[in-house]
C-alpha cells in the first residue's frame, strides 16, 4: 500500500510545462530515486514534495495526510540539499538540534536525539564544530543528520552526493542506503547519475521533459525498458533504425532482416541492442541473427573492450568483450561474425 | 488554509517593500507634481498645469551658473579621483603591499567622515593654505574640485577593488601564455574586464560630487555656487514651481544617466 | 638562477605598486587628515568678540559647549533624531532590502535604479519635495481637509516630526543598498532548510536571516546613523531656524557668528561623538551575538 503519493502532479510557467501528470506512489520504507537528464523535472518535483514550489495542479500526500496545501515548515520532510544549506553561523549541534526545537522537542530529550542523530552518521566529537570547519563529507554528513534528527515523514535527497570527490561518493552511497533500511526510512532522492541510481535504489523514475518515461526496479527498466528514451538513458544500448516488416520481422534501413520477438506492429521503428547480448566468433553460431561486421574501432577499457562494428555503410552496432587470457585485440578493418538471439533485440515503434 | 496564510504573508511582505520604495519616492512625485503648476503657490489642489516654469528655471541666472559650475566640478573631480583612485585600486588588489589593508581602510575614511566635519576642516586647511602661501584658494574653483576628488577617490576605490576581486587572474595568465607582454594584457585583457568597475566607479564619483551639499556649504564663494547650494538657499527663501522645475531637471538627467549605465553595468550588482 | 628570478621580478613589481597607491595615499592624507589636525588646532584658539580668532592652547570651547544646557540640548535632541530614523530605516528597509535581494523579476535594475536615484538626486531637492506635502495648503493637508477628516491643517512643517520624515526617506536608500547586499550573499538554500526543518517564517527569520544578516545590519545602521547625525539640509529646511541639530549649528558657528575656535569644537564634538556612539553600538551588538 502506498504510503506516499504524488497525482497528476503539473507544474507550469506560462507555456513551459516543468512537471506533466506525474503520477508516483511510493511504499512505506522504500528508497525511490527520481533520475533523468538535467532539465527534466525531477527537481521542481522534489520541490513540490519539499513544499517549496505550488503545483500547477495535483495533490502530494503523505500518510494518510493531504499535504499539497501546507508550507513546507509543516510537511515534516526531511531534505538534504546539495549544496547542503548548513547554517554557517550555528554549530554541527545547533544545526541538528534544529529542527528539534522547531517541533518543540523538549529540551531533555534534544541532547540525546543530537548525539543520536550524529552516532548515525559517525560525527561523534564534532559537536562543537561550525561547519566551515569540517570537511565537503562531513558537512554532508551534518546535513543528514540535521534532517534524520526530526525523524522526517519522508527523507528527501536533492544531489545528496554530486559536491563529493568520486571516491567518497562510493563510501556515502552505500553508507546512505544502510542508515536508510535501517531506519525504514521512506526516501526519495534525485540525481542525475545512473550508477548512483541503479546502487541506491528500491525503485526508479525515470523523467524526460517533465514526463516520468517509465517506473520500475533497475531489473526491468533495464531488461524491459518501455521506450527508447530509457533504453538509451539505463545502460547503453546501440540503435539500429528500420521498419517492422511483419510479426517477428524486423528490416534495418541498410536492409538486413532481423527476426525479433519483439517488433508486433508493423511501420517504422528503432531496434535496440544491449552491447553484451552481441556474440561474436564461435559464440555466434546457431544464433538467429548472424551477420558479418566490420570493426571501426576498439577500445580497451580494463575489464572489457569495447567495439564498434559496422554490418553495411549504414547499421553500426556496439559490443563488448571481456578480456580473457589470450584475447587478441579486434584491429578497424577487420571482419567478423556476430550475433544475437531473437529475444535480444528490443523494438520500439516510432512516437 | 495554510496556503492562504502564506500567499497572505508574501502579501504583506510586498507591501511592506511597496511602503518603503513609495517612501523613498514619494518626495521626488511632488516635485514633479509642482513644477507644472499653473500657479505660483504650491497650493492643491492645482489650478491648472503650466510649463512655463521650465522657462522660468532655465532664466534663473543662479541655477544655471550652479549647473555649469557643478557640471565642471564633478567632471574634473570624477577625472582626477580615477586617475588617482584606479591605479591604487589596481596595486592593493594584485599585488602584497606593506600595510596593504589600512591603506585600503585609509582611502575609504572620506566616505565615513560627515560632510559637516569635511566642510569645516577643508574650510580652516584652505584658510591656512591661503595665509601661509597667500594663493587665493578660498572659494576658489581648484579648491571646490580638490574638496570633491576627496569624496570621489572611496568610490573609486571601493567600486573598482569590488570589480577586481571577482576578476579571474587566470584570464591574464591564458593572454600571457598566447604571447602577450604585461602592456598588452594589460590594455587588451585587464583593463578590459574591469571596465563595468570603471564605467560604475565614474558615475557614482560624478553623481557624488553632483549632489554634494554639507561639505560644499563651506567652500563656495560669493558668485561661485553649486547647483544643490543654489537650490538650498532659494527653498530656504520660498518654495514654487520655478525650483520645483530646476530639480526635475536635475532628476532626469540623473534618472536617465543611470539608466544608460546600467545598461553597460548592471547597477544592482556595484552598488 | 632559474629559481631566484621569478621572485626578483615579483619583488620588482611589488615595488611599482606600491608606487601606484602612493599617488592617492598622499592626497587623502593632504587633504583629510592635514585639514582635520588645523581643525583640532582651531578648537583650541580663543574667540575674541571684535578680535576675531586669537591664538591660544585652551580647550574653553569644549567647556562651553558641555556646560551650556542650549548646546548640550542640540546634541540631545540631534542623537534623539538620529537614532529614531536608524531605527525607522532599519524596519521599514529590510522588507524592501529582502524583497529586492531575491526578486527575479525582469524589472529588477529599474527598481534598485529606483532607489538608488533618489539618492543623487540630492537632499535639498527631497526636501522641497517634502515641503509641497506637509505645508498648510500643501498635499497632505488639502487631502485631510477634502476627506473631511481635520478641519484646521495640520503643522507638521517645521517640527520634529517633519525632520524625522525627512530624514528618515533620504536615508532609507543606504540601508535598503547595504542589507540587500548582504541578503544576496546568503543563499536561499539556507532558508529554505530551515523551512524543511520546521521553521515558520518569523522563526526562520529570528533564528537563521537576521543572525546572518547582522553586518550588513551593522554597516547600515552605522552608515544611517552617522547620515542622521550630521544632516543639514533636511532639518534646515524641514525643521525651521528654530529646530537646531549639530549639522546647522556648526554651520552657524562658522558662517554667521564668525566664531571658528568654537565651530571647530562642535564639528569635533560631531566627529566623536558619532565615532564613539557608532563603535559602542557596534561593540555591543558584536557582544551579545556572540
Amino acid at each position: 500500500m502506498a504510503w506516499f503519493s504524488i497525482s497528476h502532479l503539473r507544474k507550469t510557467y506560462g507555456d513551459f510545462i516543468a512537471v506533466d501528470d506525474v503520477d508516483i506512489a511510493v511504499a512505506k520504507g522504500e528508497f525511490l530515486v527520481l533520475l533523468g537528464p538535467s532539465g527534466c523535472g525531477k527537481t521542481t518535483t522534489l520541490r513540490m514534495i519539499a513544499g517549496f514550489i505550488a503545483p500547477s495542479s495535483g495533490r502530494i500526500s503523505i500518510g494518510e495526510n493531504d499535504v499539497t496545501d501546507l508550507p513546507p515548515w509543516k510537511r515534516h520532510c526531511g531534505l538534504v540539499f546539495q549544496s547542503y544549506a548548513l547554517f554557517p553561523h550555528m554549530t554541527v549541534a545547533q544545526n541538528v538540534a534544529f529542527g528539534l526545537e522547531t517541533h518543540k522537542v523538549p529540551e531533555a530529550e534534544r541532547g540525546p536525539r543530537v548525539m543520536e542523530a550524529l552516532r548515525l552518521v559517525r560525527l561523534e566529537g564534532f559537536e562543537k564544530r561550525y561547519p566551515r570547519e569540517l570537511s565537503g563529507g562531513q558537512q554532508q554528513r551534518v546535513a543528514l543528520a540535521r534532517a534524520l534528527a526530526m525523524e522526517p515523514q519522508v527523507l528527501l535527497l536533492d544531489e545528496p552526493l554530486s559536491n563529493l570527490d568520486a571516491k567518497l561518493r562510493l563510501e556515502v552511497r552505500i553508507e546512505i542506503r544502510e542508515l536508510q533500511q535501517k531506519l525504514g526510512l521512506t526516501t526519495v532522492m534525485v540525481t542525475h547519475d545512473q550508477e548512483e541510481a541503479l546502487t541506491m535504489a528500491d525503485r526508479l523514475v525515470v523523467m524526460e521533459r517533465g514526463k516520468v518515461r517509465q517506473i520500475g526496479t533497475q531489473r526491468e527498466l533495464y531488461e524491459r525498458p518501455a521506450n527508447r528514451f530509457v533504453a538509451d538513458f539505463i545502460g547503453r544500448s546501440a540503435f539500429i533504425g528500420g521498419k517492422v516488416m511483419a510479426l517477428g520481422q524486423f528490416q534495418t534501413s541498410g536492409g538486413l532482416s532481423v527476426a525479433c520477438r519483439s517488433a508486433s506492429v508493423v511501420g517504422p521503428a528503432t531496434l535496440a541492442l544491449r552491447p553484451e547480448r552481441v556474440a561474436i566468433g564461435s559464440e555466434a553460431e546457431g544464433l538467429p541473427n548472424r551477420f558479418q561486421a566490420k570493426v571501426v574501432h576498439a577500445s580497451y577499457l580494463g575489464a572489457l573492450l569495447d567495439v564498434q562494428v559496422a554490418l553495411n555503410a549504414h547499421d553500426r552496432l556496439l559490443l563488448q568483450i571481456p578480456n580473457r587470457a589470450g584475447l587478441s585485440e579486434p584491429r578497424p578493418g577487420e571482419v567478423m561474425t556476430i550475433g544475437w538471439a531473437e529475444d535480444a533485440g528490443l523494438v520500439f515503434g516510432e512516437g | 488554509m495554510s496556503a492562504i496564510r502564506l500567499r497572505a504573508a508574501r502579501f504583506a511582505l510586498n507591501a511592506a517593500a511597496a511602503f518603503s520604495l513609495g517612501f523613498i519616492l514619494l518626495p521626488l512625485f511632488f516635485v514633479t507634481w509642482l513644477a507644472f503648476f499653473r500657479q505660483e503657490i504650491p497650493s492643491f489642489p492645482p489650478e491648472g498645469y503650466s510649463l512655463q516654469w521650465f522657462a522660468a528655471a532655465a532664466a534663473n541666472k543662479s541655477f544655471v551658473d550652479g549647473f555649469i559650475l557643478s557640471l565642471q566640478v564633478g567632471i574634473a573631480a570624477t577625472l582626477i579621483g580615477l586617475l588617482l583612485g584606479v591605479p591604487a585600486s589596481l596595486a592593493l588588489v594584485r599585488h602584497r603591499i606593506p600595510l596593504g589593508p589600512g591603506v585600503n581602510t585609509f582611502l575609504l575614511l572620506p566616505l565615513v567622515m560627515p560632510g559637516i566635519v569635511l566642510g569645516t576642516a577643508t574650510y580652516v586647511f584652505q584658510i591656512e593654505v591661503e595665509i601661509t602661501t597667500s594663493v587665493p584658494v578660498m572659494g576658489s574653483l581648484v579648491g571646490l574640485i580638490a574638496a570633491h576628488t576627496l569624496v570621489v577617490i572611496p568610490w573609486v576605490v571601493r567600486l573598482v577593488t569590488a570589480s577586481l576581486a571577482g576578476f579571474d587572474r587566470s584570464i591574464e595568465e591564458a593572454a600571457q601564455n598566447l604571447g602577450a607582454g604585461p602592456v598588452t594584457t594589460f590594455w587588451r585583457v585587464t583593463l578590459p574586464s574591469i571596465r563595468p568597475g570603471i564605467v560604475a566607479a565614474a558615475l557614482f564619483g560624478f553623481v557624488t560630487s553632483f549632489g554634494n551639499l554639507e561639505m560644499s556649504l563651506f567652500l563656495v564663494g560669493p558668485g561661485r555656487t553649486t547647483l544643490p547650494i543654489a537650490i538650498l538657499q532659494y527653498l530656504e527663501w520660498k518654495i514654487d514651481p520655478t525650483v520645483a522645475a530646476a530639480s526635475l531637471i536635475q532628476i532626469v538627467l540623473i534618472g536617465v544617466s543611470m539608466i544608460v549605465t546600467d545598461r553597460y553595468v548592471k547597477l544592482s550588482r556595484v552598488v | 638562477m632559474s629559481t631566484i628570478a621569478p621572485e626578483a621580478v615579483a619583488g620588482g613589481r611589488t615595488r611599482l605598486a606600491g608606487l601606484l597607491v602612493v599617488p592617492a595615499t598622499l592626497f587623502v592624507a593632504l587633504m583629510l587628515i592635514g585639514p582635520l589636525a588645523i581643525l583640532f588646532r582651531y578648537s583650541l584658539n580663543k574667540f575674541v568678540p571684535g578680535q576675531f580668532m586669537v591664538d591660544a592652547l585652551v580647550i574653553e570651547n569644549y567647556i562651553k559647549f558641555f556646560t551650556d544646557g542650549y548646546y548640550l540640548n542640540v546634541l540631545i535632541r540631534t542623537v534623539r533624531v538620529s537614532v529614531i530614523c536608524t531605527l525607522a530605516c532599519l524596519v521599514m528597509g529590510f522588507p524592501l532590502a529582502y524583497v529586492l535581494a531575491r526578486t527575479q523579476s525582469r524589472f529588477k535594475n529599474l527598481l534598485v535604479i529606483a532607489v538608488v536615484l533618489p539618492l543623487f538626486v540630492g537632499n535639498a531637492v527631497r526636501a522641497a519635495g517634502w515641503m509641497t506635502a506637509f505645508g498648510s495648503r500643501g498635499a497632505l493637508n488639502a487631502s485631510l481637509m477634502g476627506l473631511g477628516l481635520i478641519d484646521q491643517p495640520l503643522e507638521i512643517m517645521y517640527t520634529e516630526n517633519a525632520v524625522l520624515i525627512g530624514i528618515i526617506a533620504v536615508n532609507l536608500p543606504f540601508m535598503v543598498l547595504t542589507l540587500q547586499s548582504v541578503i544576496e550573499g546568503i543563499p536561499r538554500n539556507v532558508e529554505e532548510a530551515a523551512f524543511s526543518l520546521g521553521a515558520n517564517p518569523p522563526v526562520m527569520f529570528r533564528r537563521v536571516l537576521w543572525p546572518l544578516a547582522l553586518p550588513g545590519i551593522l554597516a547600515g545602521t552605522i552608515l544611517t546613523f552617522i547620515l542622521a547625525m550630521n544632516a543639514y539640509a533636511t532639518p534646515v529646511l524641514l525643521g525651521g531656524p528654530k529646530f537646531q541639530t549639530m549639522g546647522p549649528l556648526v554651520y552657524g558657528q562658522f558662517a554667521q557668528q564668525n566664531n571658528w575656535p568654537f565651530g571647530a569644537a562642535i564639528s569635533f564634538i560631531l566627529m566623536t561623538a558619532t565615532i564613539v556612539l557608532t563603535m559602542t553600538a557596534n561593540f555591543i551588538v558584536r557582544r551579545r551575538s556572540r
